[in-house]
Formats: structure tokens, C-alpha cells, sequence
């Protein structure tokens, strides 16, 4: 009996550990559209993020582009550190996926 | 209208490459993209929804999944804010703390919430403050969301009041903090933390560790969220792992600048007059959705359609569901079901009739509640800079051949 037990012990632990192995989140490719300052911004941008999280914000404004990446420095510490890098970036976003309006 | 048109309109794919229209349109709001396709990849524990990001994952549910009441887990949308996710909770490890103005922290395994509390189980809906975000012209912040950024669960767990008892608040208290497993890149940005002030805490808020008679998929928040009945989703905290009662609001990102709306009483503002003083989103407004028919399918003249759809508000009661399949001249009440979820629940409605006439049919629904409050229609929606908050009056069209 104590025998019968522990096997049935063990087989509900093996099925407890089958049941929550955890997970593996799977890679999505969200291309970037080609364009001057793709390069500078995708190493800026994707080392936190997907595109997707980017591109998914819809066709905006310049000054909304410019918000945006400001608030990724200022509040997610974003590693953008120069005028230049932050004058590339929002270039290339509002280029790419600008709405044609500066604000 | 010609068919080839039909089809023109009613197959506005996006994909995954979804993109909102420029300002250069009427600052109308409209109907929500609908009809994106889901994604050919499924995540863990999910089938294959529609995808705006892995990283972190943003995954929205397609229309046809709003007939039934609960929303099956593996079908149910997925939002997070910080990129960087657990993939592995050992359950029997896992702890929620609960600290700051309490007489005695407390640092609660599952087990214990599983044993030393009352269970209480209750129905409730969680969606996106930010649902049909893609509504807004000119394009709102945020991501662009079509209609399905919500879904209806079956919840198991322990009052937030009880835990908070157990720890015993001090009379400081006034705000309780709520933070998550998940995190950011940098160590230097701050967590997505979401504050409630205390007064405002009801018994139905639990910590919920059972979805639907299930563990929490990892992407809704194994193994445990907070479940806010009747807000919006913002504070419903998924992985929570930390419980601070403070004397003083926080200053936080996440509760100064997001997720909040014009403070003033049609909640909007205009592109060039932003509101100055704004407020937290909290409760939902009357919605209702059409589940069956999705646009773009055929249907028989002359024989019988069964629209099917849910509506739900902020839990003052759906009191009745109409449609109306001439653009809303003349109205018919749906049949709902007997409300038996509970006020926070979708409810479910059904509405029989047959198409009488070839060509391009258009079907709206709108719902109402006990407090008097409708649905209004797209047309009449204001707008706000987040793009929160949509309620309009749904629309899906088919063709009757």
C-alpha cells in the first residue's frame, strides 16, 4: 500500500512539473521600413522593445515622435545619449511613420 | 454598392503591420479596425491571436470569440508594459509581500492565499483602457488597438480586504501600491506600479490565482492578479508580487501620466487644446459587441441570422440590448441571457431575423443599462489625446446573396 502511494506521489509530481515547466515567448519579426537612420535607430529602439511595440502607435506627428523618444529617456532610461542620436531617431520615425503633420 | 467594392471594404486587413490613418481625415471618430488577421504563430499556453508586439507580448482577440460569455484562456488578449517577463514561476516559492503602513508584513505563498483566506469566485470583465483605440482621429497615442483588447473570466482568489486585514493596515494608510514580476531593460526605470486609494477598495477586488476553473496563463499573470471588477485594466496587475500601503501617493509615471482623461464631464479635449487637468480612466463605459456575423461574410436571403454579441458596463446592469439593421431609425430588443454572472459579467444577447433584400447589409447593436446610460454612436465620440474609453454603437456588415 505505502509503496502504491508513493509511486502515486510521484507520478502526480512528475504531472504537476509536466503542467509548469514555464514558457518560451516566441520571436516575431516586425520589419522596419528601409530608410536613413534605420540602422542607429533600431539598435536604440529594439534592444528594449520589439518594432512592433513601435510601428503600432499608427502614422504620427513629429512632435509626437519627438515626446515619445524623450519619454523613453527621461522615464525608461533609454541609453540615447547625444542631440544627434535623438534628432536621428525621430527623424527616421517620422519619415517612415510620420503622418506629415510637425505636431 | 458594387461587389468588388464590398469586398474593398470589408477585407481592411492590417495585420500585423497595423497603422493608423493621418490627420489629414475629418476629426471624426469612426468605427474601430476591424477584421486584422491573427498572427500564423501562437504564443505559450494561447492559439494564434492577433499580434502587435513579442516583446513584450501584445496580443489581441478576434471578433468571433465575443459570442460566448467567458472568454476561453488561451483565446483571451494579452498586455504587458515592461519587456521583460518571468518564463518560469515555481509555484511552491512564489510570494506576494505586504509591507509599508502594516502591523505585520507578510510575505504569502499560493499556498497560504489557497488555505488561510475565504475563496470567493466571481465573473468579471478585463479590458484595455485603451480598447478600439484605432477609433480616434487624429490618431491617438498607443497602441492600436481594433475591438477585441478584452475578454470575460471566471476569477477564484481571496479578498484584497481580507490579505490587507491579515496584515493589519495602519491608520496612516491611505494609498496601497501594486506591483508585478515584470521589468524593465535598465534597472534604473522604475516599475509599472499602479496605486488605489484605500478608501476606495470594495470587496469584490481579489487576488486572483484561478482563470476560468484554470491556473493563470503565464501571459495573463500566473500565478496570481489583481482583479479590479468593473475598471479598466490598468491597475489589474498581473504576476503580483508586491503589496505597499504608503501615506503619501507615489510619484509615479504610470499613475501622473498614463492612463488618464480630460477632467472635465464629456472627458475629451481637442489636438490643439489639450485638457490641463486630467484624471485616472477607472471605470468602463456600456459597451456592446457583435461577435457573429464578423463583416465581409454571406448570408441567405430569406433565411434565418442569428446576430450574437456580448455588452457589459461598469457594473450597474445591463438592462437591455437593441439592433437595428437600418442605421438606427427603427430599434429591436435582443434576447440577453438570465444575467446569472453577475453584473460584472458579459452578457450575452441573441437576435433572429430574416435579411430581406440582396446587397450589402449593414447590422448595429447598442446596449443600455439600469443607471439610464446608452451606448452613443462613433460619430458622437470626443476625443481624448490617450484614445480611451470607446463606447460607440458597433457595426459589422455582410452580404446577403
Amino acid at each position: 500500500m505505502k509503496t502504491l502511494i508513493v509511486i502515486l506521489v510521484l507520478i502526480s509530481s512528475t504531472l504537476f512539473a509536466k503542467s509548469n515547466t514555464g514558457i518560451t515567448i516566441p520571436y516575431v519579426d516586425f520589419p522596419m521600413k528601409e530608410g536613413k537612420g534605420m540602422y542607429s535607430t533600431k539598435g536604440k529602439c529594439n534592444m528594449c522593445h520589439s518594432w512592433g511595440y513601435t510601428l503600432n502607435q499608427g502614422l504620427q506627428s513629429k512632435k509626437f515622435w519627438r515626446e515619445k523618444v524623450m519619454k523613453m529617456i527621461v522615464v525608461f532610461k533609454a541609453p540615447i545619449k547625444t542631440q544627434k542620436d535623438i534628432d536621428t531617431v525621430v527623424n527616421y520615425l517620422f519619415e517612415n511613420y510620420g503622418n506629415g503633420e510637425l505636431e | 454598392m458594387e461587389r468588388r467594392d464590398f469586398f474593398k471594404k470589408a477585407l481592411t486587413v492590417a495585420g500585423t503591420a497595423a497603422v493608423g490613418s493621418t490627420t489629414t481625415e475629418a476629426a471624426q471618430t469612426v468605427h474601430p479596425v476591424d477584421n486584422r488577421k491573427v498572427s500564423d504563430i501562437a504564443f505559450p499556453q494561447k492559439r494564434p491571436l492577433i499580434t502587435y508586439s513579442d516583446r513584450p507580448p501584445l496580443l489581441e482577440t478576434p471578433r468571433e470569440v465575443f459570442t460566448s460569455a467567458l472568454t476561453p484562456n488561451d483565446l483571451f488578449f494579452v498586455r504587458w508594459h515592461m519587456p521583460i517577463i518571468p518564463t518560469y514561476i515555481n509555484p511552491r516559492t512564489f510570494t506576494i509581500h505586504i509591507n509599508g503602513e502594516v502591523e505585520n508584513k507578510l510575505k504569502l505563498s499560493l499556498k497560504e492565499l489557497k488555505t488561510k483566506f475565504e475563496q470567493v469566485e466571481l465573473t468579471a470583465v478585463l479590458q484595455c483602457g485603451g480598447n478600439n483605440r484605432t477609433a480616434f482621429k487624429p490618431t491617438a497615442g498607443g497602441i492600436q488597438w481594433g475591438v477585441g483588447a478584452m475578454g470575460c473570466a471566471k476569477w477564484k482568489g481571496v479578498r484584497l480586504k481580507d490579505v490587507l486585514k491579515k496584515a493589519g493596515l495602519k491608520k496612516e494608510a491611505v494609498w496601497i501600491g501594486f506591483n508585478g514580476e515584470d521589468k524593465a531593460v535598465y534597472n534604473e526605470t522604475a516599475n509599472f506600479v499602479r496605486e488605489l486609494k484605500l478608501e476606495g477598495l470594495h470587496d469584490d477586488i481579489i487576488i486572483a490565482y484561478e482563470m476560468n476553473g484554470e491556473d493563470l496563463p503565464y501571459l495573463n499573470g500566473y500565478p496570481v492578479r489583481l482583479i479590479l471588477p468593473g475598471f479598466y485594466s490598468d491597475s489589474w496587475i498581473k504576476m503580483l508580487s508586491n503589496i505597499t500601503a504608503t501615506k503619501e501617493k507615489q510619484k509615479l509615471h504610470f499613475m501622473e501620466k498614463a492612463y488618464r482623461i480630460p477632467d472635465n464631464s464629456c472627458e475629451c479635449e481637442t489636438p490643439d487644446s489639450l485638457a490641463q487637468k486630467t484624471k485616472p480612466i477607472e471605470e468602463m463605459n456600456i459597451n456592446s459587441l457583435i461577435g457573429y456575423p464578423v463583416t465581409g461574410i454571406k448570408v441567405k436571403n430569406d433565411a434565418d441570422l442569428v446576430v450574437r454579441g456580448i455588452a457589459f458596463d461598469g457594473g450597474h446592469s445591463i438592462k437591455k440590448v437593441q439592433l437595428s439593421t437600418d442605421g438606427g431609425t427603427t430599434w429591436n430588443n435582443a434576447k440577453l441571457d438570465d444575467g446569472s454572472q453577475g453584473k460584472y459579467a458579459y452578457r450575452t444577447f441573441s437576435y433572429t431575423f430574416k435579411p430581406e433584400n440582396i446587397g450589402s447589409l449593414t447590422i448595429i447593436c447598442r446596449a443600455s443599462n439600469e443607471k439610464g446610460e446608452e451606448q452613443p454612436f462613433a460619430k458622437d465620440i470626443k476625443w481624448n489625446r490617450g484614445g480611451y474609453k470607446y463606447n460607440g454603437i458597433d457595426e459589422v456588415t455582410v452580404e446577403v446573396v
